[in-house]
């Protein structure tokens, strides 16, 4: 969302006046911001469109004019929550030659940062979006794995045998999202060493994976 | 909604003639079968059945009370009786089939045997009930989330009493890694695959996973090299099951 303000900002160094939409993107931000809180608050299926309008303070037809409908707000406000957590966790990466290891603490570290920032988000992507599209799972999956592995790759590193980077992942998730549902989000943090025994395991094996949960206690 | 064969919803009796014993609540048979103990007797059971029949069929979301009336031949006034609405009564219906799955699980659980095979017939058991009911899995994995706050309370606790049986085994196991949540990361591997596998409608094919799930949930438990060997082990006997079959 701020990468996506930048060039506002650019522009209004240029020329002092408002960019001409910048209330429509501010109304947008709301919008998506409105949909988070009301499904954190009552989950999508019972979320109407005049709970997103009445939490944004916007009308029914300002809504209108971003959204043709429920469902593409609730996509909208999760690809936007997706893009904040994927551009943290390219922030969190080291630039030096540290290992692989440390990397992946790092981001771990990271997104468990930004999930206990935002509870409301946490829950639309960990706890909602599963239920209003059980794909979407498989989704955020293949794009997890795809960074984490290109990363071990690049390190040489490879999966053990009989071990399942997916499992993996959907330990992960379901951890997360226990902590996320049961209004524990605050206390992600906490949950670090042990996220980062799920993610080695596959890879370094159940020795190495408990020594480097040790590392991050 | 995942579109279910008229075989495996069989919907009601004949026309005004409530069936007088919902035979395993009218709901998907196989092998396991839905639960003797679940027989509707009484209009409360009948309400119960009703409530899965038509949320399977509709979604939770869009079945009304009058649906549940006209599926369990039940009047309103009997169902205000029971349940204050459709939330408690879908509530209650869960309650009762995971009850259900709990005592299978439960008693093969507690039948002798090393605590690895004791976890891999439970395994075993889960997947297979879940098989033997595809439209109960879905109701109870994917609907259950879109009910509401008690509900989605419930459905952890349910979660967290199944992986609770792992972190008894630490009784049996020498050196279990000291993690407040094991048993959530243990378990996890077996809960994210199956309600995937539900959720997808791949239910049918939940017990071919027993091999791989069995290595996974004792992983965390017994290391790599035991978990293998477990994973082996019930690769072999399941291909034995199957040439016997």
């Amino acid at each position: 969302m701020n990468q996506e303000l930048e060039p506002l900002s650019e522009a209004g160094v240029l020329t002092p006046s408002i960019p001409w939409d910048i209330g429509a993107r501010t109304q947008r931000d709301r919008i998506l911001k409105a949909m988070a809180k009301s499904c954190a608050k009552k989950s999508f299926a019972a979320t109407t469109i005049a709970d997103i309008v009445s939490h944004a303070s916007i009308s029914r037809a300002t809504f209108y004019k971003h959204f043709s409908n429920k469902r593409e707000c609730f996509n909208a406000t999760v690809d936007s929550f997706l893009a904040e957590l994927r551009g943290s966790a390219e922030n969190a990466l080291p630039d030096g030659d540290e290992s692989v290891e440390s990397a992946i603490r790092e981001v771990i570290a990271t997104l468990l940062g930004r999930l206990a920032a935002k509870p409301d988000h946490a829950k639309l992507l960990l706890v909602e979006a599963p239920i209003v599209d059980p794909k979407l799972v498989q989704h955020y999956r293949r794009i997890t794995l795809a960074a984490l592995e290109a990363r071990l790759r690049a390190a040489e590193v490879e999966a053990r045998a009989g071990a399942d980077p997916e499992i993996a992942f959907g330990r992960a998730k379901v951890l997360v999202a226990d902590y996320v549902a049961a209004g524990k989000a605050k206390e992600l943090p906490s949950l670090l060493p042990e996220l980062v025994y799920i993610a080695q395991l596959p890879y370094l094996g159940q020795e190495l994976a408990l020594e480097q949960a040790q590392l991050v206690r | 909604m995942i579109p279910q064969s008229e075989a495996e919803l069989p919907g009601q009796g004949p026309d005004g003639d409530p069936p007088e014993d919902l035979h395993l609540w009218k709901l998907p048979r196989g092998r396991h079968g839905l639960p003797r103990e679940l027989v509707a007797r009484s209009q409360r059971e009948r309400l119960l059945a009703g409530v899965v029949r038509v949320t399977a069929e509709k979604g939770y979301q869009a079945s009304s009370v009058a649906d549940i009336l006209k599926e369990a031949g039940v009047g309103r006034e009997t169902f205000y009786k029971h349940f204050k609405d459709k939330e408690d009564c879908f509530v209650a219906a869960n309650d009762a089939l995971v009850a259900n799955l709990e005592a299978h699980v439960n008693e093969t659980y507690e039948q002798p045997g090393s605590w690895p095979e004791r976890v891999r017939r439970g395994l075993a058991e889960t997947l297979n009930w879940f098989a033997a009911n595809p439209a109960v899995a879905r109701v109870m994995m994917i609907e259950m989330g879109t009910v509401g706050p008690i509900a989605s309370a419930r459905f952890r606790e349910t979660f967290s009493r199944f992986t609770t049986l792992l972190d008894d085994g630490r009784e049996f196991i020498e050196d279990a890694p000291d993690m407040p949540n094991l048993a959530n990361i243990a378990g996890g591997a077996v809960f994210a695959r199956v309600y995937e596998e539900v959720a997808l409608g791949n239910i049918a094919n939940l017990p071919a996973l027993l091999p791989q799930l069995t290595f996974e949930l004792l992983l965390p438990y017994i290391g790599e090299e035991a978990a293998l060997e477990e994973r082996d082990a019930t690769a072999q006997e399941l291909a034995r099951e199957g040439d016997a079959e």
